[in-house]
């Protein structure tokens, strides 16, 4: 990008009532007819006419297939009407992160609900036979964006070392049983061998296809890049990002939030054609506007510099976890203040903490508007 | 006379029907006598297959306890509810305790929450609960000049608890404390620490009657040894599965051990046979003299798996425990 500080989405947004109703095939209310409606011209979409009928009409596969393929568009036109510079679909394709990619591969058999928290579950999967890959996964998500986005776009793609942590490994911890005796090598063994086989088999021939087809950059989520701090694991997590991303003729950047920056930031280094880090920091941040010592939410960016990283960040300006609509005074200052930190405004890119799901497109929109606006407000104070 | 006894170390899964249920609660579809009335039904579930595995204790199995702590972190006067923080290296989350002034307890905060009504006569019961250093360790401190001052007075609050417990019934008492063996990026082992952790401990079990064990979890055993092995309880508990096997059978124990040789954090169910003949190999070495008893258990909680495979690990742990009973009487 020419100009400083560009802005872009990082990943999922909520999924609209008709969305979810409509790809579930049960039949919406005229309230949420008329709140798509409302939206579908607050975006500008093209033939809401057309949408309607579909929203209207019975269940079918067919519905279903354009129910999800309108969402997909009308979040495109929400980022690039907010005015972001790189754009998805707002992850509208996919249930979400970890289920859409395991059940698009061969060797998994999903074994039921296990605790997130307090009342929250996820669908646990366990790798029972090689993984294979058998269709692709985001491509035709990818294609479509590609289509219908105006503005640059970014593949989120969920990593291999995520995968592999939220996986049950019972195949490759059965096969390696009896050849160590030692459980704790054992089981990082079989993570190992898990880990490597699932990116030659799957993850590499999916970025193949992708990359083939026109994808320009692609961004590798990892949540649990830090869920295991030891030096260990942590090289195995460099190694799997290094090994996905070898030899493509492609831009990559990674995602992880709610970690452990301080492990994060010794092996960021490490990672080889990482050309960005989208980090979160506005959750941890100040309110108030203003640099220097009271912007406490981006201290660790200087742990990353003192590590040494030299490639771009990404940088969480925006809480994904509260209504609070940021300023964009507030997010001026925090661009300067990382600006101060880095010493180079041209690797900082702006965008929220993470995903949006967990907003109401209201709140959205409008944190991503303010985000846009803070971030031309600190170009100008540059200038 | 050697016994060897198998029980279960923590939190179980919420079978399907009562996750179904807990979200319908948190959507609001139900009401709160509805998810009363679904914990109820789960937890006799949760009883009756230890029971027909043969355990040698039983638990209530903690089903309506969000985390280990968080019966303390709602409960405990000085205490508030933080946000989410992962629960060491798993993708589960607990709720930190805020330490905001002096921490006192005038309720019983273990026996409110256990279902005491449905634990069977027959057999003896088991408590377990959060151990000083690991409660000290995972809170938010903003009041204490430091953890180890909010550590004891844990341990005191802990002591009325553990005793009040043992005066209902309860013969076993577990703290779990996994705080004090995860230390994955650390080199250094905290020997000074553990002289304190000690103390703190006495406070905890000083006076009760019931036998206490001390189980460890997600780290190195052999981190803490050999001053485990003065500890004030009667068993300590090993993470089998992330313990140094080889560096463990350097100790000679005088202890009773439990060893977490059933991997809650893997869906594979194990074979018994093979567990049988590790677990002989490490009591063989471990004691110099003959054991008296101990005990061979989950290395820690279940509620990393799916009920169906919980349940079929809990039977595979009686029959383990039976094969080792013969085995080792031969």
């Amino acid at each position: 990008m020419n100009k400083l500080f560009p802005t872009q989405e990082i990943g999922s947004l909520a999924k609209p009532r008709w969305r979810v109703k409509g790809y579930r095939g049960e039949q919406l209310s005229a309230e949420e007819i008329s709140e798509a409606i409302s939206w579908g011209e607050k975006l500008g979409i093209a033939n809401l006419k057309q949408f309607v009928q579909v929203l209207r009409a019975k269940d079918s596969p067919k519905r279903r297939k354009a129910i999800r393929e309108w969402s997909a568009k009308f979040a495109i036109k929400f980022f690039e009407k907010a005015g972001l510079d790189v754009v998805f679909d707002g992850e509208q394709w996919r249930s979400e992160m970890y289920e859409h990619f395991i059940r698009r591969v061969a060797g998994f058999q999903f074994l039921g609900y296990v605790k997130s928290f307090d009342y929250r579950y996820f669908n646990k999967a366990a790798c029972v036979s090689e993984p294979k890959y058998v269709k692709p996964i985001y491509l035709e998500e990818f294609l479509f964006t590609k289509q219908n986005a105006t503005k640059k776009v970014k593949v989120p793609f969920t990593g291999a070392y995520t995968l592999v942590d939220w996986t049950f490994n019972e195949y490759y911890e059965k096969k390696i049983d009896g050849k160590i005796g030692d459980f704790t090598r054992r089981k990082f063994e079989a993570k190992r061998e898990f880990l490597f086989n699932l990116i030659k088999n799957v993850i590499r021939p999916e970025i193949r296809n992708l990359v083939d087809s026109g994808a320009e950059w692609i961004q590798i989520d990892e949540p649990a890049a830090t869920t295991n701090p030891s030096d260990e694991e942590m090289e195995l997590f460099v190694e799997a990002f290094n090994e996905t991303v070898r030899g493509f003729n492609c831009k990559f950047s990674l995602h992880n939030c709610y970690s452990n920056y301080k492990i994060l930031a010794k092996y960021a280094p490490e990672l080889r054609n990482c050309n960005q880090l989208a980090l979160e920091f506005a959750n941890r941040d100040s309110r108030q506007t203003g640099t220097g010592k009271i912007r406490t939410g981006y201290e660790e960016i200087k742990i990353f510099e003192e590590y040494g990283f030299s490639g771009n960040y990404g940088l969480g300006v925006v809480d994904v976890h509260s209504n609070f609509v940021e300023p964009p005074e507030l997010v001026r200052d925090r661009v300067l203040h990382a600006v101060k930190i880095v010493g180079d405004a041209s690797r900082i890119w702006v965008n929220p903490d993470c995903g949006l799901r967990t907003r109401s497109w209201d709140v959205s929109f409008q944190k991503l508007k303010n985000m846009v606006l803070g971030a031309e407000l600190a170009r100008k104070s540059l200038q | 006379m050697k016994t060897i006894g198998c029980y279960l170390t923590g939190i179980l899964p919420r079978p399907e029907g009562l996750i179904e249920t807990t979200r319908a609660y948190e959507r609001g579809r139900i009401s709160r006598e509805e998810l009363e009335n679904a914990f109820e039904k789960a937890t006799k579930e949760v009883i009756k297959v230890q029971l027909s595995a043969g355990l040698s204790y039983v638990i209530d199995g903690m089903l309506k306890w969000q985390d280990l702590l968080r019966p303390f972190t709602e409960n405990l006067n000085g205490v508030s509810v933080g946000s989410l923080a992962r629960w060491f290296n798993n993708n589960t989350f607990y709720r930190k305790p805020i330490i905001c002034s002096k921490i006192s307890c005038e309720k019983s905060i273990v026996k409110e929450i256990t279902y005491i009504e449905f634990l069977p006569k027959n057999i003896p019961w088991k408590a377990i609960l959060p151990a000083p250093y690991t409660f000290a360790q995972l809170a938010e401190n903003q009041h204490y000049r430091d953890k180890n001052e909010l550590m004891f007075d844990y341990a005191k609050i802990l002591n009325k608890e553990v005793t009040e417990l043992a005066d209902i019934g309860f013969q076993h008492i577990q703290l779990s404390d996994p705080a004090l063996v995860y230390q994955p990026t650390s080199k250094s082992i905290f020997k000074d620490e553990l002289v304190i952790v000690k103390e703190a401990l006495e406070v905890a079990v000083k006076g009760v009657s019931a036998k206490t064990c001390l189980q460890t979890f997600f780290g190195d055993f052999t981190r803490v040894l050999p001053e485990a092995l003065e500890f004030p309880v009667d068993y300590l508990g090993i993470d089998l599965y992330e313990t140094r096997v080889e560096t463990l059978e350097k100790y000679d124990f005088d202890k009773s051990v439990a060893l977490g040789i059933m991997d809650g954090r893997s869906s594979l169910i194990e074979n018994p046979s093979g567990l049988a003949k590790l677990t002989k190999k490490i009591v063989k070495t471990i004691y110099s003299s003959d054991f008296k008893e101990m005990f061979v258990c989950p290395n820690c909680d279940l509620e990393f798996l799916p009920w169906k495979r919980a349940k079929e690990k809990i039977k595979t742990l009686g029959v383990l425990a039976r094969q080792l009973e013969k085995e080792l009487y031969e």
